[in-house]
């Protein structure tokens, strides 16, 4: 009887311990890349695909399904996470080995591809590294370069968005709160005085706000980059002389007349995010939004038609613009992760995606999403708003194309002295604006205090990569032939 | 009749000895000694799971983060750039750093200032016996806190916001102001509320808190001084108070490390700002974490365990009176 009750004793304990060891082995033992394999049950292979546009969920969705349908065997899974929100999860994903197949990265411009090399995020478009030469025609010529998205021989990106009318500095003007105030919807501000005038026709004949500035985090670029490029350009980097710029003469004469404008009471008040701001101009409860060219889609997906306002190009300084918008090559923004183990697939949905006269593309335009750098955009764009976007960036001297360092030292492309710089207090300039703006203080101070971190550990960088081999020195980063009004063209750097 | 009132002197209050402690921490403690043979694999097994759990998210990540903070590391390639203290020395000289641990210390200390009195005060008004509907007035205080904080950030946000918010509607329509008021415009105003939205929230627990304190006075003190005359006050300053101060430190000592980690109302509703100028330590922590590709895990790890450090010696600081504190608990049998 004793050494039953001990049997039945020791059974139990067993019971327990299996039972808490598998519970155990069940919390740790999920395969990270159940999602994205899918393949090994016959039904075919899932891809995932990230980004943050959650005005295209719809039309992803509808991509999806058409995908589908001509390629059975592959079910596309596309997800929209916040913008805020995506570069913490994506490189959250990568840790933990969740990393989607294809994924959107465009934070750091140009540099875009070294970093995720650097970070081992990616691996080229096709096993082989090369790509079709009819896939490679899609792009005007010089679109494909080493250092930007191919590197040793290899295709890593392509540009997506074109970056002649793609980009902020555009102003959005509602139609209904200009006409309440007894102003010309067709006749914008033109000048920086237009504008202060035009606010206190605002002010003083209607309720609504001037101008819808968000401020929360770094939304300030909104207003910066339809104001900067008035005086020099919406970058934080002087290109002309290698150095950061937020304490520059240009860039502290262009926040002071955003503080003007605020202490005049023609910014909205509070700390608003973009979304907030967008709402208050479509609810009518502003007269002004700076913003880029996807604007249209966002009102659009929001129930606020083309109708209801107009775009017109930035305002600039009473004196004439002695700046411009910049444009770069860093439209390069969907790749495939390193994680990926469908990159043959991934590829075919790349390719699939971006012929000039696919589903993807028509869809794409047809829901007036913006501009890409792989179709005709004359032929295709018919939505009003962005038909007159493209007229105004057409304007010569409205966008020009800024130096690109790397082009000038290709070592640049394994220097992280940029992205050091950058890394600490990325919103940095942000963060002394909305500090100086909302505590009326000056610029100067807090502007030349961030520009001496940055610019001290960018140079201290450069200095030690230099020494360890890299030709890599300031003197890459500065341009002093360049005028901040014309293209630095690709030739330029054959001299 | 005097309406002297003396607090009822605990048993053996102050009366025992150091060598009869030390002689009553000797004595064997009987039910230990039952827990024989293959008892002790039953209670290993019951142990198990908080032991395991308690590893993997506390002792684990714990060590980890002192590891980690020896490192230049994004939290995603190999650990293998050693800096040794070169993390702690940078945020030695971060001075957003240390504008942020000013500012969790600001919050932590105003936040406790208001909250315990205030919900001390509620907590004596609902244990009286006259007080109707104190069920009512417990759901209703204790309501916010089943609010989720990202929540109540985005109401706040919403409610101040100096464009259209209700509050400025009401300021605007009473014609108390002429233009609206943007509270989180300044670092001063944006600071405070965020202690006082926090206080909102957390209010009715801490109030529970105080309630299960005042609940263990014997109601007998309260008779006898009813006997003696006492008005409420001196039942409230003379009875109350004094039984119920082992408690009050142990609610003290809470109070202040629960405010140290304040982090979701930063998020929603001042993200940091105006500029970085209401940056507390957890928001700092997890914009160095994950603000920027890449991340700065090691860095990030140097400045949590620096703030514990900073944490730590505040909170042992509290110690001896809460040691004292649990020691009157006891034999107040409180």
């Amino acid at each position: 009887m004793k050494a039953l009750r001990r049997a039945a004793k020791t059974a139990t304990t067993a019971v327990a311990l299996t039972a808490t060891l598998a519970l155990i082995s069940t919390a740790c033992g999920t395969d990270p890349n159940r999602a994205s394999n899918g393949g090994g049950d016959g039904k075919g292979v899932t891809l995932k695909i990230w980004d943050f546009s959650a005005e295209q969920v719809d039309f992803h969705k509808l991509v999806a399904a058409e995908y589908h349908k001509q390629h059975p065997d592959v079910t596309i899974e596309w997800r929209s996470i916040t913008q805020s929100e995506y570069t913490k999860t994506l490189p959250l994903a990568f840790q933990s080995n969740q990393a989607p197949d294809i994924f959107y990265w465009s934070d750091s411009g140009t540099n875009n591809m070294n970093q995720l090399l650097e970070q081992q995020w990616i691996k080229p478009l096709t096993p082989s590294g090369t790509v079709p030469e009819n896939f490679l025609k899609r792009w005007p010529a010089g679109s494909f370069v080493d250092g930007i998205n191919q590197s040793g021989g290899k295709t890593y990106g392509f540009p997506f968005s074109e970056n002649l009318y793609w980009g902020p500095g555009y102003m959005f003007v509602n139609k209904k709160v200009f006409g309440d105030a007894g102003l010309d919807v067709n006749n914008p501000p033109k000048t920086w005085t237009d504008l202060k005038n035009a606010c206190a026709a605002v002010k003083e004949k209607t309720k609504a706000q001037c101008i819808a500035s968000p401020s929360k985090g770094k939304e300030l670029q909104r207003i910066w980059g339809g104001l900067a490029p008035g005086l020099r350009n919406e970058q934080f980097f002087d290109l002309k002389t290698g150095k950061f710029s937020i304490d520059d003469p240009a860039a502290v004469k262009t926040f002071e007349f955003i503080q003007d404008l605020n202490k005049s009471g023609y910014l909205a008040p509070g700390t608003n995010d973009k979304d907030f701001s967008r709402q208050q101009f479509a609810a009518n409860q502003a007269a002004i939004y700076f913003d880029g060219t996807w604007m249209p889609s966002v009102w659009k997906s929001q129930g606020f038609a083309d109708d209801q306002y107009v775009v017109a190009p930035h305002p600039n300084p009473d004196s004439g613009a002695t700046g411009a918008l910049s444009r770069q090559p860093d439209g390069n923004k969907y790749w495939i992760s390193s994680k990926s183990a469908q990159q043959e697939k991934a590829w075919d949905f790349l390719n699939w995606m971006t012929e000039p006269d696919g589903y993807f593309v028509k869809e794409y335009y047809k829901a007036g999403f913006g501009t890409l750098a792989f179709a005709d955009n004359k032929k295709l764009v018919t939505d009003p708003a962005l038909l007159n976007i493209m007229k105004i960036a057409e304007t010569p001297g409205y966008r020009v194309n800024l130096p690109v360092p790397v082009l000038k030292c290709p070592d640049l492309a394994k220097s992280k002295a940029y992205l050091d710089a950058t890394a600490k207090r990325p919103s940095g300039e942000y963060e002394v604006m909305v500090e100086a703006l909302v505590g009326n203080k000056p610029l100067q101070p807090l502007a030349a205090q961030l520009v001496k971190e940055r610019q001290d550990i960018f140079e201290k960088t450069l200095k030690e990569e230099a020494a360890k081999g890299l030709k890599v020195s300031k003197d890459c980063y500065t341009f002093p032939d360049w005028n901040y009004t014309s293209d630095y063209s690709l030739d330029k750097y054959k001299k | 009749m005097t309406a002297t009132l003396e607090t009822p002197a605990p048993p053996d209050a102050g009366a025992t000895p150091p060598a009869r402690r030390r002689t009553r921490r000797r004595t064997p403690d009987p039910n230990r000694d039952q827990v024989r043979g293959f008892d002790k694999l039953w209670v290993f097994v019951f142990l198990l799971p908080f032991l395991l759990l308690y590893l993997g998210f506390t002792l684990w990540p714990l060590v980890a983060t002192v590891y980690y903070s020896f490192f230049d590391w994004d939290g995603i390639g190999p650990i293998d750039n050693f800096v040794g203290v070169g993390n702690y020395g940078s945020i030695l000289n971060d001075k957003l750093f240390w504008l942020a641990v000013v500012n969790t210390l600001i919050f932590a200390v105003l936040n406790t200032a208001i909250k315990l009195p205030l919900s001390l005060l509620m907590a004596i008004v609902l244990t009286r016996k006259w007080l109707k509907g104190t069920k009512v007035f417990r759901t209703v205080f204790f309501a916010p806190l089943i609010i989720p904080v990202a929540m109540a950030g985005l109401v706040f946000t919403y409610l101040l916001n100096p464009s259209n918010g209700a509050l400025n509607a009401l300021l605007l329509d009473l014609h108390i102001v002429d233009q609206p008021v943007d509270v989180f415009a300044n670092r001063w105003s944006a600071l405070l509320v965020l202690v006082l939205v926090s206080i909102w929230q957390i209010f009715g627990q801490y109030m529970i808190y105080w309630m299960a304190a005042l609940q263990n006075v014997p109601e007998e003190v309260y008779e006898a001084a009813d006997i003696d005359g006492a008005s409420e006050w001196q039942k409230a300053t003379l009875i109350t108070l004094p039984m119920i101060k082992p408690v009050a430190v142990v609610i003290l000592l809470l109070a202040l490390v629960n405010a140290m980690h304040v982090f979701g109302l930063v998020v929603t509703l001042t993200g940091g700002g105006p500029g970085t100028s209401t940056y507390v330590v957890s928001y700092f922590i997890y914009q160095e974490a994950f603000g920027s590709v890449p991340f700065s895990y090691g860095y990030a790890s140097a400045a949590a365990l620096l703030f514990s450090v900073i944490a730590f010696v505040l909170v042992t600081s509290q110690g001896v009176f809460v040691r004292r504190a649990q020691q009157l608990r006891k034999e107040y049998g409180v």
